[in-house]
């Protein structure tokens, strides 16, 4: 039997599913292979969890706590973000906790952990302390519990040592102190925090969510809630830039990184592709100056701004299909008026 | 005897926790930390429970060769080996366990859930038409807000970001708002439904 030739319009309407699929896989794969700089913009509730945290540095009765509550599933816009963090409460001296309600996750914090301490001189204990993972059965009351005593909820930390008598642990007893907790999920886990944490202790919650999850969450952050939220891999890339700008900013005036300032972000750029940190700052009358560093920009420190260079891409591509479909919708329409 | 006495549980326990939430005396405090303990205490038989219910589901299909049983193989030797791993050489970087997490786990959950990104391009092209005046408008914000979403849309105006946000903080957050109020109320009802005795399903069949 002859096959009847498919029009190009119909061809619009009916494009194989596998040639769209290979368009997508081209569009993210060859942006990571080979980054290019773009700019980043950041965003006022990224933008408001990097001052909460900023306004903790240096201070010894002051600490956040980040809740892992995800897989390895949504690795990809979670980690970059949970490794900014704890790079920014390492160059800025702030205390940070970590915790996890799934056995997925506590390989997660360590590897977090792993990930951003390279590099600094922290210690466990001392800088930082991984709680490490607590059956689900346990959430609501350890969260209600370390809203009286941190140290009598959890009692003993990832390696099994009793958290009483750290030295971290000096000046913390429980939201008053701890007063930041930062969940990242793909889930509605948030609403536990803000439910219990929040409402009965008054602590501040921000969330790290992904993409998917961000409408649901809004709500929250409108009516305060959530202090800030980190939003999918342009989230991450935000907070990327942030740490760049400020938290690793070193001179003569700040030896441990420099305050945050919105007129600063504004006029400075951190292009990706180089292996140092350089800091792009633009003139009024438009010309750049480059302020070169010795930080090292490692892979890790902008794996989410490459990755929105993908997501940039495919963005694009999923319009043009849409376009595309719809353009060949029209076509067939009005074909079919004209007979 | 075996529904009445978890419904009396339940029915003690509930009212005893609306108690606790709204008198703030030492009585309900240390009933709080009571319940604490125990809570402690009955968390870890979930896991051998979870384990045991595994094995049997499994240890069933594996002996009766059931259809696929050789998935059911892998399925209970991942877990003896996974937990073995941890349990002889601990959870630290540079140990099986670890390499078994950043090797097998994180490349295949990570797999399966970047398929997303080939379905939604799948799926926009084939359903995204503008069929109907409201299909346009769904279109439209579908587009504003993925072009929000990447530095590209603050390239080709400084308008799309905001109108994005816009979109997420008005339309988008009075929908979300109408969802939540009505499954509280949904989730207050029922809760009242099984303090009282009225709703019983959670008890299962049988007698």
């Amino acid at each position: 039997m002859e096959k009847r030739k498919m029009t190009l319009v119909q061809r619009m309407q009916q494009l194989d599913r596998r040639y769209i699929y290979i368009v997508i896989a081209v569009a993210i794969i060859i942006p990571l292979l080979i980054p290019f700089n773009t700019k980043t913009y950041v965003t006022e509730p990224t933008a408001n969890i990097y001052k909460k945290i900023d306004s903790f540095a240096g201070r010894e009765d002051k600490a956040i706590l980040m809740s892992f509550n995800h897989d390895a599933s949504t690795m990809p816009e979670l980690f970059p973000m949970e490794v900014s963090i704890l790079r920014h409460c390492f160059e800025r001296d702030v205390k940070v906790f970590t915790l996890c309600f799934m056995p997925q996750a506590a390989p997660l914090v360590d590897y977090a952990i792993n990930t951003a301490k390279e590099g600094y001189d922290v210690t466990s204990g001392v800088d930082y302390l991984n709680f490490g993972y607590r059956p689900f059965a346990l959430q609501l009351p350890i969260i209600l519990g370390m809203g009286e005593d941190i140290s009598n909820a959890l009692e003993t930390d990832s390696e099994g040592r009793k958290i009483e008598n750290m030295e971290i642990m000096e000046n913390i007893r429980n939201y008053d102190d701890m007063n930041l907790v930062i969940d990242f999920s793909g889930s509605a886990s948030i609403q536990t925090w803000i439910i219990y944490a929040r409402a009965k202790f008054g602590a501040n919650i921000a969330a790290g969510i992904t993409a998917v999850m961000v409408a649901d969450n809004y709500p929250y952050l409108q009516t305060g809630q959530l202090v800030g939220m980190l939003r999918g891999l342009k989230g991450a890339a935000e907070y990327e830039k942030l740490v760049d700008i400020f938290a690793a900013y070193e001179d003569e005036d700040y030896p441990n990184g420099r305050p945050y300032s919105q007129e600063i972000l504004k006029e400075i750029n951190v292009p990706i592709t180089a292996d140092k940190i350089i800091y792009e700052v633009t003139n009024e009358d438009g010309s750049v100056d480059k302020i070169s560093t010795n930080a090292e920009m490692k892979y890790e420190y902008k794996k989410a701004r490459i990755g929105m260079n993908a997501q940039s891409v495919a963005h694009v591509m999923i319009i043009v299909f849409i376009i595309v479909g719809n353009i060949g919708y029209f076509l067939t329409r009005k074909n079919k008026k004209l007979g | 005897m075996k529904r009445q006495i978890p419904l009396m549980i339940v029915m003690i326990l509930g009212f005893l926790f609306v108690i606790h939430t709204f008198v703030p005396h030492k009585i309900s405090a240390d009933f709080y930390d009571w319940w604490q303990e125990w809570a402690k205490a009955i968390s870890p038989f979930a896991v051998v429970l979870g384990v045991i219910s595994l094995g049997m589901v499994h240890g069933t299909k594996i002996s009766r060769k059931a259809p696929n049983w050789q998935y059911s193989l892998v399925t209970v030797l991942a877990l003896v080996f996974t937990a073995a791993s941890g349990f002889i050489w601990g959870r630290q970087e540079g140990t099986p366990y670890m390499w078994l997490f950043k090797n097998v786990q994180m490349p295949m959950s990570a797999t399966m859930f970047s398929l997303l990104a080939f379905y939604i391009a799948s799926a926009a092209y084939k359903a995204f038409r503008a069929r109907s005046a409201e299909a346009t408008v769904l279109l439209i914000a579908a587009i504003i807000v993925m072009l929000g979403q990447v530095p590209l849309g603050m390239q080709i105006s400084r308008w799309i970001p905001d109108i994005s946000t816009w979109i997420l903080n008005v339309p988008n957050m009075a929908a979300k708002r109408a969802i939540m109020i009505g499954v509280g109320l949904g989730m207050v009802a029922t809760s009242l439904k099984i303090l009282l005795g009225i709703e019983r399903t959670y008890l299962g069949g049988g007698d």
